[in-house]
């Protein structure tokens, strides 16, 4: 996986970006017509859905997106399984356990990172174990944490580690690395000690890829963690999936999803939110 | 004499190690002298490779000679200090700020942020044409905007000595012209002592007092040509008998090196 998202001649600011004049450039037109578009390929694709359930006309292969809604509201405060968590409760178990895993996953993820960028010794370390692990999907773990840590939060909260560190390892170090010498070497020549270039223009300008890490890293620890409870959780998104299927109730299935799909739109959206603050050129 | 010089380089030696272990050393300058006078305006000419951003990093302090002394106003250079301003080939503004916190980077980094530093901050915006552009960011400037705001966020610290490494290099020939009028007409107002390495020979003869010709590696001074041309100069100067038969000299010593 790539994490050079950002181009790493961002700083290259030369002449031959194809200003016309000497003017300054006019600030970007909030993109209506595309956000219109967006829209219209949602509706869109629900009223195929709506076509083929009526066509199909069987609830438990394709529900319509009528009855799919009416669920969703419905388990938004209805326990299950009965005397279980609400539909609204197993998304904030899952999110509960995405931020925590994530959250402490980016965090050691930029330490080593940032560590190895900096200290040789440590990056000749550690580089052929993350290439080892780098590849293996973080599901393929899974009966070996439960073998060992067993169901509870543990092996969760690990699953979603391994799926998180090496990416942003992975992004810290390349984000680093990018930062050309010369801006540092501006800073420390308009006065910066070493700690405060460091903080200042290094750090700082590695921030916008290592947000991008994060958006990426984001996702893969959807993917554990809805994996893991699809197969060892009493609670959770993935468990109430799971189960919902078992039993035929393939509206609320469908809702279990539309819940992911809503929740990874809001952290992403937060995180790509950060990005922007971080980042005027992407504004 | 009485005064000091701007800068004194006696003797400089500077290698680079190999790519590999056998691979020898490269030699970037062996025993380099040069001398500036104060408000002197020089530029370091020569091929690519004849060490001469070495010598300006070794000025700037971002890297130390292996032997010999470089001093700037009596005082051996140590480090990277804003008392040495110095312009990259790209003008290396931090993109996350405004125009207006570009500049203010060095009086905050200095913990001198005050209302004196702001007035001057946005005086010397003024004075680059930037007045307007102050709180936009560096990636809504164009090239030659981007590089007069550099200009500003080295000036705020009043650096003694000016240090330019092919800053207009990677400029079109409009922009480029205007850079270098903004240049002359800048050091015509301050006098600030300026080294400005260039391998443009017109360049070098429109900006400079003095052209100092380096040989290839290792770096060696070839010849040292007094500009003796009338300032202020105008970029028509460079039509004139005198402007062509300087620049034939400067490319003579060039040439003569390499042959």
């Amino acid at each position: 996986m790539t994490t050079q998202l950002d181009a790493p001649d961002r700083f290259l600011v030369g002449s031959h970006a194809g200003e016309p004049s000497d003017a300054a450039r006019p600030a970007r037109v909030v993109p209506w017509r595309r956000l219109g578009y967006g829209l219209l390929g949602v509706v869109l694709a629900a009223a195929l859905w709506e076509l083929v359930a009526a066509i199909l006309d069987d609830p438990v292969t394709l529900p319509s997106v009528q009855a799919t809604v009416h669920t969703f509201r419905e388990y938004l405060s209805t326990s299950y399984p009965a005397g279980g968590r609400t539909l609204f409760g197993h998304a904030m178990v899952s999110a509960a356990r995405i931020l925590a895993g994530w959250t402490a996953g980016v965090v050691a993820g930029i330490v080593i990172g940032g560590v190895m960028a900096s200290l040789r010794p440590v990056r000749f370390l550690l580089d052929p174990l993350i290439e080892i692990t780098r590849p293996l999907p973080p599901l393929a773990f899974i009966p070996l944490f439960i073998v060992w840590f067993g169901i509870g939060e543990l092996p969760k909260f690990l699953l979603i580690l391994v799926g998180v560190v090496p990416i942003m390892i992975i992004a810290t170090v390349s984000a680093l690395d990018t930062v050309p010498t010369e801006l540092i070497q501006a800073g420390r020549s308009l006065g910066a000690s070493p700690v405060w270039a460091l903080v200042t223009v290094r750090l700082r300008a590695a921030l916008p890829p290592i947000i991008t890490g994060m958006r990426i890293a984001m996702g893969g620890a959807w993917t554990s963690i809805v994996a893991v409870e699809l197969i060892a959780a009493t609670s959770g998104l993935g468990y109430l999936i799971n189960n919902a299927g078992v039993n035929l109730q393939t509206p609320l299935v469908i809702s279990g999803i539309l819940a992911i799909s809503v929740l990874g739109i809001v952290f992403d959206g937060l995180l790509r939110l950060l990005h922007r603050l971080a980042d005027p050129a992407s504004r | 004499m009485t005064t000091q010089p701007a800068v004194q380089i006696s003797g400089v030696h500077k290698r680079f190690s190999g790519r590999t272990r056998r691979s020898p050393a490269r030699v970037a300058l062996d025993g380099f002298d040069l001398t500036v006078r104060p408000g002197e305006f020089l530029c370091l000419l020569g091929p690519s490779g004849c060490g001469k951003s070495t010598l300006l990093n070794m000025l700037a302090g971002f890297s130390l000679p292996d032997e010999g002394s470089v001093l700037v106003d009596g005082e051996p250079v140590t480090g990277p200090g804003p008392d040495r301003g110095v312009l990259f080939q790209t003008p290396m503004l931090f993109p996350w700020l405004t125009t207006r916190d570009n500049v203010l980077y060095g009086p905050r980094a200095r913990h001198r942020l005050d209302a004196q530093a702001r007035e001057r901050a946005d005086a010397l915006l003024a004075s680059v044409g930037l007045a307007d552009s102050a709180d936009a960011f560096p990636h809504q400037l164009s090239g030659g905007m981007r590089h007069r705001a550099a200009f500003a966020r080295v000036l705020v610290n009043r650096p003694r000595l000016l240090l330019m490494d092919e800053p207009f290099g990677a400029l079109d020939a409009i922009s480029r012209v205007a850079m270098q009028r903004f240049l002359l007409e800048l050091w015509e107002r301050d006098r600030i002592t300026i080294v400005f390495v260039t391998h443009d020979v017109e360049e070098a003869a429109l900006l400079g007092d003095r052209v100092c010709v380096m040989t290839g590696s290792p770096g060696r001074t070839r010849a040292l040509i007094d500009i003796d041309l009338p300032r202020p100069r105008r970029l028509q100067d460079t039509e004139t008998l005198e402007f062509v038969r300087l620049k034939r000299r400067i490319r003579e010593a060039l040439e003569a090196e390499a042959a």
